[in-house]
């Protein structure tokens, strides 16, 4: 059988799920994992802004307003290299398939939309290993409203009240979201997303990530 | 294209000074901030690794040798990304002397010597203005360690320990701030540097240093 190689060279498997707040990405992960699990194949699920070494710093400033839009980047940069080189990659050498809650396409998105230059951001990630799998969940921007305000409600950064777009909460937030939108639909066809419409049901949005990943187990590659 | 290579147009006056530590650029600088205050100017002065936002998180964790090459450099970006947009960019907006211990450079010698590639370092600290005078004081290793280590070991990461290129802190010193200088010394064409003798007496330095301002402030049409 004509062996499946991975696209960053090591040993496991790196799947991304992108999207916006509220598109289902943490319940769609905690699909995979379980259904990936019962294959016997070794899992780790890793989320964004996580880090030991800066997660709560983050978490802190934002509380305060402290930040601008380069040290958002920065920080969000530092708190991404310090997952890579501790958790993502030691798991991707030893054979694990790694499950990202958002990858580098986030910090693009969220920092063009502050202002920052695309070519600055993405040399801050250039080092970034290239994932297997790429799942954007495309979420209309009206769902994604209603969504975010049935459940965790309007965020200040979330909203992108930092950038000024809107003294007005609600417009700032469906400013802010639909241009992180923009960016994703730029980055659909440059970085091969497979997007799903993020308006089917659970289970059917799971099948069809199920199906992708499959596709590579059955090619033998973590053998 | 970076703005360091691009002359500012602010009202003020951005001086800064570099070397690695020992080189007496700190006493220079203090020298020169009295001067500029007894005359009556209007000086800010800021240092390397001091922003609210992340200094301390980053003395922690370098304590804790947590740190990795990338993750030392782009929390050192993040100080002085936070340092530049609150102190530096106002103060020179508003027309201060703005004195800088450390810049930009410190992170392309250091963060190169630890194996951090180059161009990477540059473009991340694109967004920092070009000062008007920017000075590095020139030491050898030796010269350096025998002023910081007279009564203490050097530090884990001052000493480039976590490169593991010796089990000897002293001998990992010199060896890694041999690096560091090495990339200072071709900063003084790329950035044009002005290089001055660590190992001359202060008063000397002091006088160089105060007629390079002087004649920097008299093009501005600012006479001291």
């Amino acid at each position: 059988m004509a062996q499946f190689k991975t696209k960053h060279g090591y040993e496991g498997l790196l799947i991304v799920i992108e999207g916006t707040d509220g598109s289902g990405k943490s319940t769609q992960l905690q699909l995979l994992k379980k259904s990936i699990q019962a294959q016997s194949y070794g899992v780790i699920i890793s989320e964004w802004k996580t880090s030991r070494l800066i997660a709560n710093v983050i978490d802190d400033a934002k509380e305060r307003n402290l930040l601008n839009a380069t040290t958002y980047s920065l920080l969000y940069a530092a708190d991404f290299a310090d997952r890579l080189e501790n958790t993502i990659i030691p798991a991707l050498k030893s054979g694990f398939i790694v499950l990202l809650d958002r990858y580098y396409y986030t910090a693009l998105a969220r920092d063009v939309v502050r202002g920052q230059d695309i070519d600055w951001v993405k040399n801050l990630y250039d080092y970034a290993p290239e994932p297997d799998l790429i799942f954007y969940l495309d979420m209309p921007v009206d769902v994604l409203l209603k969504r975010i305000i049935g459940t965790t409600g309007l965020n200040y950064y979330e909203s992108g009240r930092d950038v000024g777009f809107s003294s007005d909460f609600y417009k700032s937030f469906e400013i802010y979201q639909n241009k992180c939108l923009e960016q994703y639909e730029k980055m659909k066809s440059t970085y091969n997303f497979i997007s799903i419409d993020g308006t089917k049901s659970i289970d059917e949005i799971h099948s069809i990530m199920n199906f992708e990943v499959q596709k590579i187990l059955d090619s033998g590659v973590l053998y | 294209m970076s703005k360091l290579t691009e002359k500012h147009n602010y009202k003020g006056t951005l001086v800064c000074v570099e070397g690695i530590d020992g080189s007496g650029k700190s006493t220079q600088l203090a020298l020169l901030r009295d001067w500029l205050k007894s005359t009556g100017h209007d000086v800010i002065f800021t240092e390397w690794n001091s922003s609210e936002l992340i200094s301390q998180t980053t003395k922690l964790a370098k304590k804790k040798n947590m740190l990795s090459p990338r993750t030392f450099s782009l929390l050192h970006a993040v100080d002085f990304a936070d340092r530049l947009k609150q102190v530096i960019d106002p103060a020179l907006k508003a027309g201060f002397i703005v004195l800088a211990d450390r810049y930009a450079y410190t992170a392309f010698a250091r963060d190169v010597a630890r194996g951090v590639d180059p161009q990477w370092v540059r473009n991340v600290y694109n967004f920092a203005i070009k000062p008007d005078l920017a000075i590095y004081f020139d030491i050898d290793p030796k010269d350096s360690m025998e002023r910081i280590c007279s009564n203490r070991a050097p530090k884990f990461y001052e000493a480039g320990m976590d490169l593991k290129l010796s089990n000897d802190p002293y001998e990992s010193y010199m060896i890694f701030q041999g690096r560091v200088i090495k990339e200072y010394q071709k900063m003084v064409d790329e950035f044009g540097l002005i290089k001055l003798d660590a190992m001359d007496s202060i008063h000397s330095k002091q006088v160089r240093i105060r007629e390079m301002l002087r004649e920097v402030l008299n093009n501005k049409g600012v006479n001291i």
